[in-house]
């Protein structure tokens, strides 16, 4: 087993946020969840059935990827931030561990709790099924696309992590990346249907104008909801910009790790 | 062991290291001073592997530091200006960690870090948290880690910083006993009695140079390598006339300096001679009353070097 990713557990897990944050997520993700099922009673007149399993589950579903987009920052742009704070960064360089080994350690740390929360919130996800209109797949895909999501975002606050020495700065800039990808994109896209004259439907639209959503997390989990047949082309066409996103910051973090001797 | 050919470095556009030259033979324990901002930090740096030179060649144990990375790192141990430690750690944990991390062998592991443990004398601490350690214990942890995979060659940068006298003295015992057991040390200090006290020789740097004392040398040979020559300084009651005239009568004096009542005599190392050179002057009459050898300490040395000022 990787060192790092041993360490990197180890230590977040004595951490006391290391049960604080999950036990607040589950808190959150139940009390939505249970806000959702009373709305959606009070509006179908019916304590059970399909719509109110399907309102129960995309209400979580988002509930969940907004969580954790607000904490993936937190895990993920410290790592290396926190490295060259306590002065342990030189002494991580010049041992025989690579940058790709140091860079996986700390990846796999942020995410592994992030699948962490992603695990204990199954069982509310689930709750859906006993009312009906979603099977396993819906949950399987959402919670997918959410880890896929996540991933990225995860290896974007690396990525700010390698570039900045304060952790304070590197959380930041991985904010706003987070802000600009959820809210600006949408903000554009909206901007460019109200100047858009040639037709109204999605697929009157060009793949240029669609381009700012494909970028945006929310619209890639709404992708996930549709039937499976119909995940292509736009649930694929984010999953490629998200794994191309956390390609590309990957590649940036290790050529930064490469080069970063002299900030250690 | 270490050898720095005309070593530069550059950081957006302020030279760092300018022509820097250094050799350190194997099994030396090599000293380098200089005031603060000279370039000591990014020499060590380079040589850990941590920078890459701008031009010039660094070599360790014939080994390219740039290109051969790995096998650098693994012959050497690096210990920074101001080493960190991960406070929520076990000291057990802490070392298990680096020795993971310098491929030490899993079956070795367990003795390795019980050795490590012992010889930094924190075998009953070991199921401790790194935060309850003093700084000097941390320190202590930082050496035993940086010490976990056998390196042939230690850089130590300002190791004794911020350490009381006691563990200053520890460390210092500490590295003579590695550089006993053949390891090569390059250390950087501000603390010259240090370096005085334990190098073999010490190398001037400034402004990213090598840089001369007073008499031109730029590799300081100390007192613990056999001295050439030794300095006496003599005071007698009365003319120094007849002092002068009693020293010409041993063949090895030179005297160095004349005025009122005191003489700078050089001779050759050996302690008869400075006997021989006491009798001459007691024969010939001259009432002294001062007889005794006088050294240009590295703290002198610096001063006149830098000058006067005193890291």
């Amino acid at each position: 087993m990787n060192p790092m990713i041993r360490k990197e557990l180890n230590l977040r897990m004595r951490e006391r946020r290391g049960w604080i944050l999950p036990s607040l997520y589950l808190v959150v993700l139940g009390a939505v969840v249970t806000l959702a099922y009373y709305l959606s009673a009070l509006e179908n007149r019916r304590v059970q059935g399909a719509e109110v399993g399907v309102a129960i589950f995309i209400t979580a579903a988002y509930t969940q990827m907004a969580i954790l987009l607000l904490l993936a920052p937190i895990f993920s742009a410290g790592s290396l931030t926190i490295e060259k704070e306590q002065r342990t960064f030189a002494s991580l360089l010049t041992s025989l561990l690579t940058p790709f080994q140091i860079w996986f350690g700390k990846f796999a740390a942020s995410l592994l709790f992030v699948l962490l929360l992603i695990v204990i919130g199954i069982p509310v996800l689930s709750i859906s099924f006993a009312f009906g209109g979603i099977g396993p797949w819906e949950v399987f895909i959402a919670i997918i696309t959410t880890v896929i999501a996540l991933g990225a975002f995860n290896a974007i606050g690396l990525y700010w992590s390698s570039v900045f020495r304060r952790s304070v700065h590197a959380t930041a800039v991985t904010y706003a990346t987070v802000i600009a990808l959820t809210v600006v994109t949408f903000i554009i896209f909206i901007i460019e249907i109200s100047v858009w004259r040639e037709g109204r439907s999605w697929a009157d639209f060009p793949w240029s104008m669609k381009l700012p959503l494909y970028l945006n997390p929310v619209f890639f989990l709404t992708m996930s909801f549709a039937p499976p047949r119909h995940l292509f082309p736009e649930w694929v066409r984010c999953l490629g910009v998200f794994v191309f996103l956390g390609l590309l910051a990957t590649g940036l973090t290790l050529w930064n790790l490469r080069r970063s001797g002299e900030v250690a | 062991m270490i050898q720095i050919s005309e070593l530069r470095k550059n950081f957006n556009g302020n030279r760092a290291l300018d022509a820097f030259s250094l050799e350190v033979a194997e099994g030396e324990l090599f000293g380098l001073v200089g005031p603060n901002g000279a370039g000591k930090t990014t020499l060590i740096k380079t040589l850990a592997t941590l920078i890459k030179p701008s031009s010039g060649s660094v070599r360790i144990a014939g080994m390219d530091v740039q290109e051969n990375r790995d096998a650098v790192k693994q012959i050497t141990g690096y210990l920074p200006d101001q080493p960190g430690v991960y406070q929520d750690m076990r000291l057990r944990e802490f070392l298990q960690f680096f020795a993971d991390a310098f491929h030490v062998d899993r079956e070795r592991q367990s003795p390795v870090i019980e050795s490590a443990l012992r010889r930094a004398g924190l075998a009953d601490r070991s199921d401790a948290f790194v935060e309850e350690l003093s700084f000097g214990l941390k320190q202590r942890l930082v050496l035993a880690k940086t010490l976990l995979h056998n390196p042939k060659v230690l850089l130590l940068d300002e190791p004794a910083t911020g350490l009381d006298p006691i563990a200053r003295l520890d460390l210092r015992r500490e590295l003579q006993q590695l550089n006993a057991e053949g390891v090569t040390i390059l250390i950087s200090s501000h603390i010259l009695s240090d370096l005085e006290d334990i190098c073999t020789r010490v190398a001037l740097i400034s402004n990213g140079k090598n840089a001369a004392d007073a008499d031109g040398n730029q590799i300081i040979q100390l007192r613990r390598a056999a001295a050439p020559t030794q300095i006496y300084e003599v005071e007698v009651l009365g003319s120094i006339e007849n002092a002068l005239q009693a020293t010409t009568s041993v063949f090895t004096a030179t005297v160095l300096k004349a005025e009122n009542s005191r003489l700078l005599v050089q001779l050759a190392g050996s302690k008869a001679e400075a006997a021989a050179l006491l009798q001459s002057l007691i024969a010939a009459g001259v009432q002294v009353a001062s007889f005794a050898p006088r050294s240009t300490t590295l703290e002198e040395r610096y001063q006149k070097a830098f000058g006067g000022t005193k890291p």
